[in-house]
């Protein structure tokens, strides 16, 4: 047996030699004993399933891709440069001319100037602040996969304080907030930890965003079927579907901004090319027939149906790619779960 | 003959399953453990938590508020007493904090769960119905003598009573046995003195200090209702290979009264209870074998593969559960986690894996879902930090039980105290290595303190690591 090892020791607490939490100590204590709180263990992993990493590599392709220079991006910068200068140039020839003709009005431009640019500068910072939170959140998505995957105890703990401060400004979720903070508290696997921060904290938004889903869906089939032309509802369902990606954004958390948006967007084509493919089994199948059905009643309808799905499954992927965490305890919802209607006859509609 | 009563056999518990199932009979839990395993506690504590409508986490039912609520209904079995919860649930939480007795007779429970359906058609209310055994863990000794002659039964137990560690303990029955006449017309004197011996044998080996496990007969160590009958008065006698016995000999009487044993005691106790399981929980004491020393843990780990052999475990199916139901979810666990800090839990899993190596492999063979988990059905100690001579170590903190001993001190049974157990070893086999028994603790690297029961608040269950972990993996599919 070794020497290095500790031994096995055991120390009364009302012992007046040991030093025990906040009581009064003694001068020099043969030992001190501190009380925990504290977290729990073990291993066994349970493997990123298919639909978790159609997830993530749509999350590399957009919101988390890296800036690589291109040389589309040598046009753009130098174009961009150009123009900004342009503006500048223009903008102080303004404000000269304004002030030759008269002071008052050259001031005048002069605020209005500094008003643009405090406006320009601001909307640069959002901009920045968005893109970093949904970076954030992005790969707060990837570390919890992998933590449950690994039933990492001390990662999870540190995840799901993240994944609870993510909600702070929420007042509805304070009592999701306290039921993690005392999960983390106990002896909690890092799976079992993982799975109650999951099912208190995003199980409300989830129904939420599949809310909004349906209700764009619905909003999409109903404004289709009766438009008088067809450029019409192409604007209509075009920005349904920017309005929806942009509320479930918001409800998962990070509000996008114009470029978060792009990046977003580019995330949820990838996610419906990958899990395009996937889906045949189920979903393809039933919007052929859901769409078979409708058309027979009528062609508008039948277009309605149809822009109705595409929108649904354009949430789905955008409700995939925001959130903060993988589906576990919940399989992804699929588009027959948020949007039924579009899959009865049309006599119930 | 043998086909024949093991057709019979068969035939009963194929009957008492289609019984069963036709009268509508709910899960069956198989807490299954040897003695001081923890059964009844944790049997108690699963129903108090139940009942209670305790926050389980874990258990997905419950964190997501569909359990409606649990409650005891009288058991279907008429003949067996019913499970004394409240008594097991007053006396840890009574004013004297204690843990129950040692179980001496077979009790049974069933636990209604009344909850909703997570499923989005089909009726929502549905309810769970558990049925629940408690048991004396020596009885499960008996199982692997199902399979064993009395001659071989014989040669095994006389060959392991000559191994090193236990040839102490069993000195006098060997010397008693050296100076018998096998051929010799049976004597029930003989007989019982022979039979007293053993049993006084395979009492010691059990004491804490000990704490071996492989020591069937069962009923040798709680005899029940049958201290005394002919039925328990038989030992093992040193005989030879394929040596023919003589009748109406010493050996003869022996051998029909261990015959009469397995047919009478052994078999009726395995069918009636442990033929017929849908769900197992194997509670695995750890920690008194890992006091003793690896001797007593290799021990530990014989009995548990030699009886796990006796169930029947393997892939559910419709038809399978009507007639001849088994075990798709076998759960290991080492019980009294609290007794070490959580962060040697891992290692005490990992110790635990490879006690149960043998049986685990064989149910995954045949399809049956594993976990192995440490877990305290009712936590004792909270975890601290204790820092002493420069060293910071992960203790706990609880009362330990009184006359318990550790570094030179001796507890009282009211005092708290900071316990730092000592580090289980990073790589489990180390713990098995060596041959030695009843270690004295400047020989042990741990030392694991009894502690008592918690105080809890009034009406509130005890706390407890992972119990809900436990459930969800036990009975979480049956509640979705």
């Amino acid at each position: 047996m070794s020497e290095h090892r500790p031994r096995p020791r055991a120390f009364r607490l009302d012992d007046e030699r040991v030093a025990v939490d906040d009581a009064p100590t003694p001068l020099a204590p043969t030992a001190t004993i501190r009380s925990q709180t504290a977290p729990i263990p073990e291993g066994g992993g349970e493997p990123i399933d298919e639909a978790e990493r159609a997830v993530e590599a749509a999350q590399r392709s957009g919101v988390l891709a890296r800036w690589r220079p291109k040389l589309s991006t040598l046009v753009w910068a130098g174009f961009g440069g150009l123009v900004s200068l342009g503006l500048g140039l223009w903008m102080s020839e303004l404000i000269e001319s304004l002030f030759a003709r008269a002071r008052s009005l050259g001031a005048l431009g002069a605020v209005f100037a500094a008003l643009f640019v405090t406006g320009i500068l601001g909307l640069a910072l959002r901009e920045i602040v968005a893109l970093v939170r949904q970076s954030r959140i992005a790969d707060l998505h990837a570390a919890l996969a992998r933590a449950r995957a690994s039933d990492d105890r001390v990662v999870a703990r540190a995840l799901v304080a993240r994944l609870a401060a993510l909600y702070e400004g929420r007042a509805e979720t304070a009592r999701a907030r306290a039921e993690v903070a005392e999960a983390r508290g106990a002896i909690v696997d890092g799976r079992d930890l993982i799975d109650i921060a999951e099912r208190a904290l995003l199980r409300p938004l989830d129904a939420k965003a599949q809310a909004e889903i349906a209700a764009a869906a619905r909003r999409v089939s109903l404004v289709t079927a009766i438009s008088p032309r067809a450029v019409l509802d192409v604007i209509f369902v075009v920005a349904q579907i920017v309005r929806l990606v942009r509320r479930v954004a918001e409800l998962y958390g990070g509000r996008p901004g114009l470029l978060g948006f792009v990046k977003l967007s580019r995330s949820i084509g990838t996610h419906i090319a990958i899990t395009g493919g996937m889906a045949v089994g189920d979903s393809l199948l039933q919007q052929i027939v859901g769409h078979g059905i409708a058309s027979r009643i009528s062609a508008r309808m039948g277009e309605g149906v149809l822009n109705g799905l595409l929108t649904a499954r354009v949430g789905l992927s955008a409700m995939a790619v925001c959130r903060p965490a993988p589906f576990a305890i919940d399989k992804p919802p699929g588009v027959g779960e948020v949007a039924p209607f579009l899959f009865r006859s049309g006599k119930d509609r | 003959m043998s086909v024949f009563t093991d057709l019979a056999f068969e035939a009963s518990v194929v009957a008492r399953s289609l019984a069963d199932f036709l009268s509508g009979g709910g899960l069956r839990l198989g807490v299954t453990g040897l003695s001081k395993a923890g059964k009844t506690v944790f049997i108690t504590a699963l129903v108090d938590n139940l009942i209670a409508g305790a926050r389980l986490p874990v258990l997905r039912a419950s964190a997501e508020g569909r359990i409606a609520r649990a409650y005891l209904e009288p058991q279907p079995d008429d003949a067996v007493p019913r499970f004394a919860y409240e008594a097991h649930l007053a006396a840890l939480s009574g004013a004297d904090r204690r843990w129950p007795q040692s179980t001496r007779r077979i009790s049974q429970l069933r636990l209604t769960i009344e909850f909703e359906r997570a499923a989005s058609w089909g009726a929502k209310a549905s309810h769970l119905t558990l049925d629940i055994v408690d048991y004396p863990g020596e009885w499960l000794l008996d199982l692997p003598l199902l399979d064993k002659s009395y001659a071989q039964w014989s040669r095994e137990t006389i060959a392991a009573s000559a191994a090193p560690a236990r040839a102490p303990l069993a000195a006098p029955w060997r010397a008693f046995l050296a100076g018998l006449d096998l051929g010799a017309t049976a004597q029930e004197e003989t007989a019982r003195t022979a039979a007293e011996l053993f049993t006084t044998y395979l009492r010691k080996a059990r004491d804490d200090v000990y704490a071996l496990s492989t020591l069937p007969p069962g009923r040798f160590l709680m005899p029940g209702d049958l201290e005394g009958s002919p039925a328990l008065t038989f030992a093992p006698l040193p005989l030879g290979e394929d040596e023919p016995i003589a009748p109406r000999s010493l050996a003869a009487m022996m051998e029909r009264r261990y015959e009469a044993y397995k047919t009478y005691v052994a078999r009726p106790f395995f069918r009636d209870h442990f033929a017929r399981l849908d769900r197992q929980i194997v509670l695995v004491d750890a920690l008194r074998a890992l006091n003793s020393g690896p001797a007593a843990l290799r021990d530990l780990e014989n009995a548990l593969t030699e009886v796990l052999q006796a169930f029947r475990a393997g892939r559910a199916s419709r038809f399978a559960s009507i007639f001849r139901p088994r075990i798709d979810r076998i759960l290991f666990a080492a019980t009294k986690a609290d007794h070490l800090h959580h962060v040697s839990h891992d290692r005490l899993e990992a110790i635990l894996r490879v006690l149960t190596a043998k049986a685990i492999a064989r149910a995954e063979g045949v399809g049956a879902d594993i976990d192995v988990i440490a877990l305290s059905a009712v936590r004792a100690t909270r975890e601290a930090e204790m820092r002493h001579a420069g060293q910071t170590l992960e203790a706990i903190v609880g009362v330990p039980e009184a006359g318990e001993r550790l570094g030179g001190q001796i507890f009282d049974g009211v005092a708290e105290a900071a316990v730092f157990p000592g580090e289980l070893p990073e790589d489990p086999d180390a713990a098995f290595a060596g041959d030695r028994l009843a270690l004295p603790e400047a020989d042990n690297d741990w030392r694991f303190v009894r502690f008592r029961p918690p105080v809890t608040a009034r009406g509130a269950p005890a706390p407890h690591i992972r119990l809900d972990r436990a459930l969800q993996f036990l009975i979480g599919d049956k509640l979705a």
